[in-house]
């Protein structure tokens, strides 16, 4: 074995303390007056040299002694009974040594209730892409060849594909006897209070379930308005379309007779339990070692794992599997497609009187979860004063749509800020300032009733409607200037880290939460300030699930919010027991000492002094003293900090073509506090672009039989670097009164405006509206020329 | 994404290729810039016994002049053909249709006779082959012939090329005084091959279109030259309007493909816009 974990790879890429980080102080638009040296400096991010010259690890990189290469043996059928499986062809081919089905797995009698929990399917399969076999073999080259040479018996089965259609009479039930209920992941990702929610509904067929809010009387403010704008909306399924494709690499423990698991993963704590659970483990029979994510985006939370770890069980030997780009799109969690039957009702003076909003949410093959947020996002941006809102979550024959960056947001807001556009343009008012009139303020209430904590979503709408971009917008024929809002209500997780400092002078940070957009290179400055050491010289030390402290998963845009206070303490702790040694050896009151440039000296006897390094290095070998230097810290943050933001995108719409071509673009958002803006900017540019990726490119095309047909890069249309504008950032800081030192979350937000606003630009530049995700040049072109046939 | 096992021979002339050709009794594939061969292979949708590997023949590569004529040879890269002086001012389309693949890697190693020879109907040298009029070179046992370019391309994915035959080089004449070009490509956003590709050379005399020859990658199954569209606008001024009466001809009769991307009303759609658009470039060269 290469390495025994995570760890060891980071240490011994030693290199990290040589790449310059210089900070960048110029262009950005924070607060410069906070006395702080690092915190809310631009500063690279730790890993960032190793990713630029190809040198960081990722999992598919491993070599582990004895390792064997899985193939997976996917369902071609969206829906059909599994018979006899054949597995001597593939068995014959030289260097294939296993080919597994459902019963030859530990997790054979586990109930398939999620993608999480489906290993291999047993006796049915429920969508194109699940696994049905797995071939093992000692080269990659001879699993392609056996998997090619399973023969599976399929009875195939009626197939309902489409979510809008699922409900109707020639469906077939794809859980005639009841879902079995999950808590799907994406639930992690917001705190959503439910208790006003689900009057018992009537369910028709295929929906698992309905979330229904109401406000008020929505049928009589919508007669009495004075204005109602009722719009039909459709989203595309999207593939959040990370770089690196599904990996796993599992490998029997005979210490433990459990597994340990190599793996990219973003929610280490979840997948354990998850794992362990459907494994029939205890949790510290499974071991993670999370290696650098290729991109995740709320999908690597161990689809592939379970799979893999049951392999290597079944096998006796370590078993690696990666997918590849088609594989990915078959078989992992996309994000939901929907339909939005959304109506708006408001009064001549502006002020919005009414929601009601009939919301059909694609859940693929499981039950969904995204049912709350979806009412959550559509009904709590602005004050409604009535509303209903409800949500179907249907069952296809298609893969379980899971978690992507906000769940659900980028297409809430779309139909959400479509509507609200139009309906200013009917009320004739400029549609910021329709928006501030009647978006929430902190103590407003959410779609359930329950009161939005401080949330600085005014603050970025006023921020823009002084920018240049909207205040002077002026826009050639065919270009328009469109805006959209969003609140991404984030959530917060106890969590613990450990600080110490050692011998060399390193300060050494344990936290458990991977860093998948920069969180770690922000909370290095927390501790940095702290101890006052250049933040070089503080080493984050992550990824093994047996050694990690407890900490938030990657999900939800809570990292920082979580974890910022157990840093603070943690290093606060370290600052304190740094004094007490000092104060011993020079013989001076720890309230005369001072820790400056990582140091200890008395105050006034500049000479005096001790470095930290000096300090902990005689901390480890003085007996009788008061030890090693560390200390923990701990942070249960008790309510969620909502992140408002508020974009702005210029485009130009050929007319001809359908072609929109993005022009520029203006990003606001509300951090908190801004601890490394230069990660807050990558994150707010990614998700800039993805929302783009929403708007214009992005989209899962199934046929009626559920059969993927856009099943690689030459169809599926990432945003590409040519196609993205200029995206201009500003950084609010309204903090946070939770948490530690006012940071809110960052990593979601960006991606949710994005959609509605390009919709919004498009409508400036042209007059039409569009109702459907993405907006690709036929979808344009079709609206553009019906509202021609329309107008002459 | 692991090919199957195959063996691997290099062929250091066209000779020797041709006869490791006759040899493998069909089932041997040619290797040139392995840019469309190589994912076909690691997909499995290609499973030869051997690769030839014509990378090193050097009577392959080069582009040339032979009085009025330009050889290029099948070798010759993309980016070669898109930077060369002499396809620049003599054959622009075929140079447009060059630099409108991919990028630059992509340019550095594709060369034009395997985009030619594996004639994916969204590729973009069609459209130029079919308005320059290019001839191409093929050799067999039986030695060498040449094939027009309205003889070339036979259906999606395959050409007159037969499977013990090497395409050499693609002869293509200058085009004649007064005549303008364009190139112009509707790209899928996803893959950059053309949705709709559209090649125009108009021969303007006196204010007069004297002759003009479009032609159309993307549209449908094979690449096509477009008289509708060459008859609407010869003997016009070639003024807007005659140009968007000539675009309203575009794709005619044809079949248009359909994908997730584009359905076949749009790409006619389409057709029409880039052979107005195509046309009025080429006018604006002419002149
Ligand atoms: C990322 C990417 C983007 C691309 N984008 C575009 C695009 O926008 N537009 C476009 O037109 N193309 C595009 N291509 C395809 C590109 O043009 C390929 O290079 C070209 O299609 C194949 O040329 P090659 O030299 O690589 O041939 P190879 O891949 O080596 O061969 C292709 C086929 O031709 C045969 N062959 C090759 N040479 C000869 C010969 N001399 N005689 C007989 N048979 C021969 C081979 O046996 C094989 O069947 C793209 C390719 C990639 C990988």
């Amino acid at each position: 074995m290469p390495c025994s974990s995570n760890r060891t790879m980071c240490s011994r890429g030693s290199e990290r303390y040589r790449i310059t980080t210089e900070s960048l102080t110029n262009g950005f638009n924070v607060n410069k007056s906070s006395g702080y040296t690092y915190i809310g400096k631009p500063r690279k991010s730790i890993e960032g040299g190793r990713k630029v010259t190809g040198s960081e690890p990722y999992t598919s990189d491993l070599a582990i002694a004895g390792m064997h290469h899985a193939r997976p043996v996917l369902s071609p059928y969206a829906h059909a009974g599994i018979g006899a499986v054949d597995k001597s062809e593939a068995l014959a081919v030289p260097g294939v040594t296993h080919v597994l089905t459902a019963a030859d797995l530990l997790t054979r009698d586990a109930v398939i209730k999620s993608r999480n929990t489906c290993t291999l399917a047993g006796d049915r399969v429920i969508f194109t892409g699940q696994p049905v076999a797995v071939v093992i073999a000692r080269s990659a080259e001879a699993a392609e060849t056996g998997a090619e040479l399973v023969h599976i018996e399929y009875d195939v089965r009626p197939v309902a594909a489409n979510f809008m259609t699922a409900s109707g009479p020639d469906a077939p039930e794809i859980w005639p006897d009841g879902l079995p209920g999950d808590q799907s992941i994406a639930d992690g990702h917001a705190t959503v209070d439910e208790k006003a929610a689900t009057k018992e509904v009537e369910k028709p067929k295929n929906v698992h379930h309905i979330h229904r809010h109401e406000r008020g009387d929505v049928e009589k403010a919508l007669a009495a308005a004075d204005v109602v704008v009722r719009r039909n909306y459709r989203t595309a399924r999207v593939h959040q379309g990370y770089l690196e494709p599904m990996v796993s690499i599992a490998v029997p423990d005979p210490m433990s007779s459990g597994v340990t698991i190599y793996l990219p993963c973003q929610t280490p704590v979840w997948t354990r339990d998850a794992i362990a659970e459907l494994l029939g483990f205890e949790k510290r029979q499974v071991r993670l070692v999370s290696m650098t994510v290729g991109g995740g985006f709320g999908s690597k939370n161990g689809i592939l794992d379970p799979l893999v770890a049951a392999c290597a069980l079944a096998t006796g030997r370590p078993v690696s599997m990666v997918l590849t780009r088609t594989e990915d799109f078959l078989t992992t969690t996309p994000s939901a497609g929907g339909g939005w039957d959304i109506e708006i009702g408001a009064a001549k003076s502006g002020a919005i009187t009414a929601l009601r909003a009939d919301i059909r949410s694609d859940a693929g093959a499981f039950a969904s979860g995204l049912g709350s947020l979806l009412a959550l996002l559509t009904g709590s941006y602005y004050k409604f004063p009535n509303l209903l809102v409800e949500v179907a979550e249907v069952n296809t024959n298609t893969p379980h749509c899971g978690p992507y960056r906000a769940p659900g947001a980028p297409q809430a807001a779309f139909a959400l800020e479509s509507t609200i556009d139009d309906l200013a343009r009917e009320l004739q008012i400029d549609p910021l300032e329709f928006r501030l009139q009647n978006c929430v303020e902190t103590g407003d209430l959410t779609v359930s009733d329950s009161p939005w904590s401080s949330v600085g979503l005014k603050t970025c709408l006023e921020r823009l409607r002084e920018h240049p971009a909207w205040r002077d917008r002026n826009c050639a024929a065919n270009e328009g200037v469109g805006i959209a809002i969003a609140i991404w209500p984030g959530g917060a997780c106890p969590s613990s880290t450990v600080c110490r400092v050692s011998g060399d002078g390193v300060v050494t940070v344990h936290i458990g939460s991977p860093d998948i957009s920069g969180t770690h290179s922000g909370l290095v400055l927390v501790a940095a300030e702290t101890l006052t050491v250049s933040p070089d010289q503080v080493e984050i030390v992550t990824g093994d699930s047996d050694t990690n402290p407890h900490s938030v998963d990657a999900a939800g845009s809570m990292v920082t919010y979580s974890l910022t206070g157990a840093v603070l303490e943690a290093a606060t702790g370290v600052k304190t027991k740094l004094l007490e040694a000092a104060a011993e050896k020079l013989e001076a009151h720890v309230d005369d000492l001072l820790l400056e440039n990582g140091a200890v000296h008395v105050n006034g006897v500049p000479d005096r002094r001790l470095t930290i390094a000096e300090l902990a290095a005689e901390a480890e070998t003085n007996a009788g003293g008061p030890g090693p230097i560390m200390a923990d810290g701990r942070a249960a943050v008790p309510i969620n900090a909502p992140a408002a933001t508020v974009q702005l995108v210029k485009v130009h719409v050929d007319r001809q073509t359908g072609e929109v071509t993005p022009l520029h673009m203006v990003a606001v958002q509300d951090v908190g506090k801004a601890l490394n803006p230069l990660m807050i900017e990558g994150q707010m540019h990614g998700g800039a672009v993805q929302g783009l990726g929403f708007a214009l490119h992005e989209r899962m095309v199934y046929d009626d039989d559920g059969q993927l047909i856009s099943a690689s890069f030459l169809d599926y249309d990432l945003p590409k670097a040519h196609q993205v504008p200029t995206i201009e950032t500003v950084i609010i800081e309204t903090p946070s009164p939770e948490g530690a030192l006012g940071v809110r979350g960052v990593g979601e937000p960006p991606i949710i405006p994005g959609a509605a606003a390009v919709g919004n630009a498009i409508r400036d530049a042209t007059g039409v509206r569009i109702n459907e995700l993405p907006m690709r040049p036929e979808v344009v072109w079709r609206a553009i020329e019906k509202d021609h046939g329309t107008h002459s | 994404m692991v090919p199957t096992a195959f063996d691997y021979q290099r062929a250091s002339s066209v000779g020797e290729a041709v006869t490791l050709l006759a040899e493998s009794g069909g089932n041997a594939k040619i290797l040139a810039g392995g840019h469309s061969l190589i994912p076909t292979l690691k997909l499995r949708l290609a499973r030869p016994a051997t690769l030839i590997d014509i990378g090193r023949v050097d009577e392959l590569k080069g582009i040339s002049e032979d009085g009025d004529t330009i050889v290029i040879g099948a070798l010759a890269t993309h980016d070669e053909v898109a930077t060369s002086d002499v396809v620049q001012a003599k054959a622009p389309n075929v140079a447009a249709a060059a630099a409108a693949i991919g990028d630059l890697q992509v340019r550095n190693c594709g060369t034009i006779g395997g985009a030619l020879v594996h004639a994916d109907p969204a590729s973009d040298y069609p459209a130029a082959i079919l308005t320059d009029e290019a001839e191409m070179v093929v050799q067999g046992p039986g030695g060498s012939r040449t094939v027009s370019a309205a003889d070339f391309f036979v259906d999606i994915f395959a050409t007159a090329v037969q499977e013990d035959e090497l395409l050499t080089a693609v002869r293509v004449s200058a085009r004649a005084a007064g005549t303008g070009s364009a190139y112009l490509k509707f790209p899928n956003p996803a893959s950059g091959y053309a949705v709709v590709g559209c090649a125009a050379n108009v021969t303007m005399d006196g204010g007069k279109c004297a002759s003009a020859k479009v032609a159309f990658n993307g549209v449908a199954n094979v690449a096509f030259r477009d008289a509708g569209v060459e008859d609407a606008i010869t003997g016009t001024g070639a003024d807007a309007a005659a140009i968007a009466a000539a675009a309203e001809c575009a794709g005619n009769g044809q079949e248009c493909m359909s994908d997730t991307f584009a359905s076949a009303e749009f790409r006619a759609h389409l057709a029409k816009v880039y052979a107005g658009r195509a046309l009025a470039a080429a006018v604006a060269d002419a002149s």
